[in-house]
């Protein structure tokens, strides 16, 4: 077994840092009188495409959160190849993890190009960003998230699809091993969505890359994923791969529908038709039921 | 004023390069200078032209060495100051409502400054000591800021909302020492206006190091104030210790206003709009956009300094009044009212 070089290699393309691995310890978190998460143990190999499904409010996102070290739990830990994020900087954390959230502000006139460097901060730090240094990994990123020919666009005159492709490459250009994607599908058209699904699964497989992503279809999830796992107020109520765990229950009990699984005739992977909403949906009007 | 002039001029500005527009700016600062020179009323501009070139009696000469020279300096000086501090509070505040003016920095240092004055522990006579009393008074208005905020510090609209809260209390507390101390009225409401008369040699040497060396700490922050403008949120995730950069980039603003309003007292709209022009000129590359700010806020006082001096001198003539002087402030505030209304009309502009 050979290590993987962490600085650049001679080519001047970065790599990312070998592992990807997370790991939560009875992760807790919520706000007084209002849990969240409820003790999550939960363990992302390194390489893995995960997709986390459940209702709103179900702790999807905090949970995201927590793993990129922007939320201290109340209780448990997030441990990334071993390491506790806690005990890491914000700029070390971001040297491993990348997040991309559901929505931020568009700044006023800053380019495509410009967001996309931002993505460098954790690498290149304060000082550094005041050099104009001409940076492979960012084109490589935009190029990668199919956003190039837009490099000197403003971002706020871009469609709600295209800047969230350039919040990916932002993100992508942070070359971490570990990618946390929150709905990276939202606001997309369904020929979009395929396309960063696809891209997100072509540089999983390209660069080993751990992906845990949120998405509310769950027939994307079933497609794609290599795992899902399903939360519900705040605890995971399951987790296999997509042929095993994407039942007709899980529909139920983790997405609060009534609805059929088949197969797709060609990919064999599992289909869902949801029909109906349950009547008495489990929301987060009982969640006070639970302690 | 029809907003759309303007925005079609900044776009138009904007495809310059960076370093062209800057130059650009520098010879505006300049021109601001020399209009600034010959605008008064005591020296024709022959008269001026004689003491640049070593000629001029001993008054012409005095006029234009000890009192016109520093007071063109000092006007270019608070005014790159006033707007770097607008632009640094804007970018950490990613608020376009943000300016020293309306977050408690300029409130508060006219508090310290104007308390001071009443407390009779300084005065124009004394630079030093208004400078230390100015700080103080900037920073105290900042922590009250802070401690309001409490917990929404993080949020934008409510910071602006608590800054506006903020410069009210400490310009009333402001009034309350001016009741209280009636006697330095006359003087002291130069501190309220922003005045550029009367700038010595004295003010100009208080000035320049420490804008300069808080001028160099606010660039030294373009990478994160930079971010901190893509949200919380995506800032942190990115890598930047977000309430760290946003605490450095504040005591920097601070500084910068504490240090200009001694120099000048509380210039209107400076703070608050040259940021805006820095914006649509410069894009969102504060590497570039922190000294275009600068060299904007500079050209701003300068030419407000040869405005009132013009005005000064129309309204002497008209008047028959001799002592008539038209301040400064009353200049920038007169035309920053309508170029606040110019960018509110934009839409586009108060987006953070």
């Amino acid at each position: 077994m050979t290590t993987a070089p962490t600085d650049q290699t001679a080519s001047g393309t970065p790599q990312a840092p070998p592992g990807g691995g997370i790991r939560t310890e009875g992760l807790c978190f919520g706000y007084p009188g209002r849990p969240v998460l409820r003790g999550v143990d939960l363990t992302v190999r390194p390489g893995e495409l995960l997709a986390l499904v459940g209702l709103n409010g179900c702790g999807k996102s905090t949970l995201l959160r927590l793993c990129a070290g922007l939320l201290k739990p109340t209780a448990g830990r997030v441990l990334l190849d071993g390491d506790p994020v806690a005990g890491l900087s914000r700029r070390a954390t971001a040297r491993r993890i990348a997040l991309l959230h559901q929505s931020a502000p568009a700044v006023p006139g800053m380019t495509v190009r410009q967001l996309v460097r931002q993505g460098r901060y954790a690498v290149r730090g304060p000082l550094g960003m005041l050099r104009e240094a001409d940076d492979p990994v960012c084109a490589r990123a935009m190029a990668d998230a199919g956003v190039a020919h837009w490099a000197e666009r403003p971002v706020d005159a871009l469609s709600g699809g295209e800047r969230q492709r350039v919040r990916l490459a932002m993100v992508l250009a942070q070359d971490t091993r570990v990618l946390l994607l929150d709905e990276p599908t939202t606001y997309l058209d369904l020929r979009h969505q395929l396309e960063v699904l696809s891209t997100v699964v072509r540089l999983r497989a390209e660069r080993d890359l751990t992906v845990v992503m949120v998405l509310h279809d769950i027939g994307h999830a079933a497609r794609f994923a290599d795992r899902i796992v399903a939360l519900r107020d705040g605890r995971l109520v399951a987790d296999g791969p997509p042929d095993e765990v994407v039942t007709p229950r899980l529909l139920a009990e983790a997405l609060g529908v009534v609805g059929r699984v088949g197969r797709d005739p060609e990919g064999g992977w599992p289909v869902c038709y949801p029909d109906h909403p349950l009547p008495d949906p489990p929301g987060i009007e009982d969640d006070n039921h639970f302690h | 004023m029809s907003a759309a002039p303007l925005a079609a001029a900044a776009a138009r500005a904007r495809t310059l390069p960076a370093p062209a527009l800057l130059a650009t700016l520098a010879v505006l600062v300049a021109a601001a200078a020399v209009a600034g020179l010959t605008a008064g009323r005591a020296l024709a501009p022959a008269d001026v032209w004689q003491v640049l070139r070593g000629g001029g009696d001993a008054t012409a000469r005095h006029v234009l060495l000890q009192l016109r020279l520093p007071r063109a300096l000092v006007a270019a000086g608070a005014g790159a100051a006033l707007g770097l501090a607008g632009t640094v509070l804007q970018a950490a505040l990613r608020n376009p409502l943000a300016g020293p003016e309306v977050t408690g920095v300029t409130p508060g240092a006219v508090l310290g400054a104007v308390t001071a004055t009443g407390l009779g522990l300084a005065g124009w006579e004394h630079p030093a000591a208004v400078v230390a009393a100015a700080c103080a008074g900037g920073f105290a208005g900042a922590a009250l800021l802070w401690a309001l905020a409490g917990r929404e510090r993080s949020d934008p609209a409510r910071t602006a909302v608590h800054g506006v809260l903020t410069s009210a209390v400490l310009s009333g507390l402001t009034a309350v020492v001016l009741l209280v101390a009636p006697g330095e009225l006359g003087s002291v409401v130069q501190w309220l206006v922003g005045s550029t008369e009367g700038r010595v040699w004295t003010h100009w040497q208080l000035l320049w190091p420490w804008a300069l060396a808080w001028a160099i700490a606010a660039w030294l922050l373009a990478g994160p104030l930079t971010l901190l403008r893509c949200g919380e949120e995506q800032a942190a995730a990115a890598g930047l210790a977000t309430g760290r950069a946003r605490a450095a980039a504040l005591v920097c603003a601070v500084a910068l206003t504490a240090g200009a309003v001694p120099a000048v007292g509380a210039l209107g709209f400076v703070g608050l709009l040259v940021p805006h022009l820095a914006f649509a000129l410069f894009g969102a590359d504060l590497r570039t956009a922190l000294p275009g700010a600068a060299l904007l806020g500079a050209a701003a006082v300068g030419w407000a300094d040869a405005a009132a001096q013009w005005l000064s001198r129309l309204a002497a003539g008209a008047l028959d009044a001799d002592r008539l002087t038209v301040p400064t402030g009353a200049v920038t505030t007169g035309v920053g009212a309508l170029l606040l209304l110019a960018v509110a009309h934009r839409g586009r502009g108060l987006d953070p």
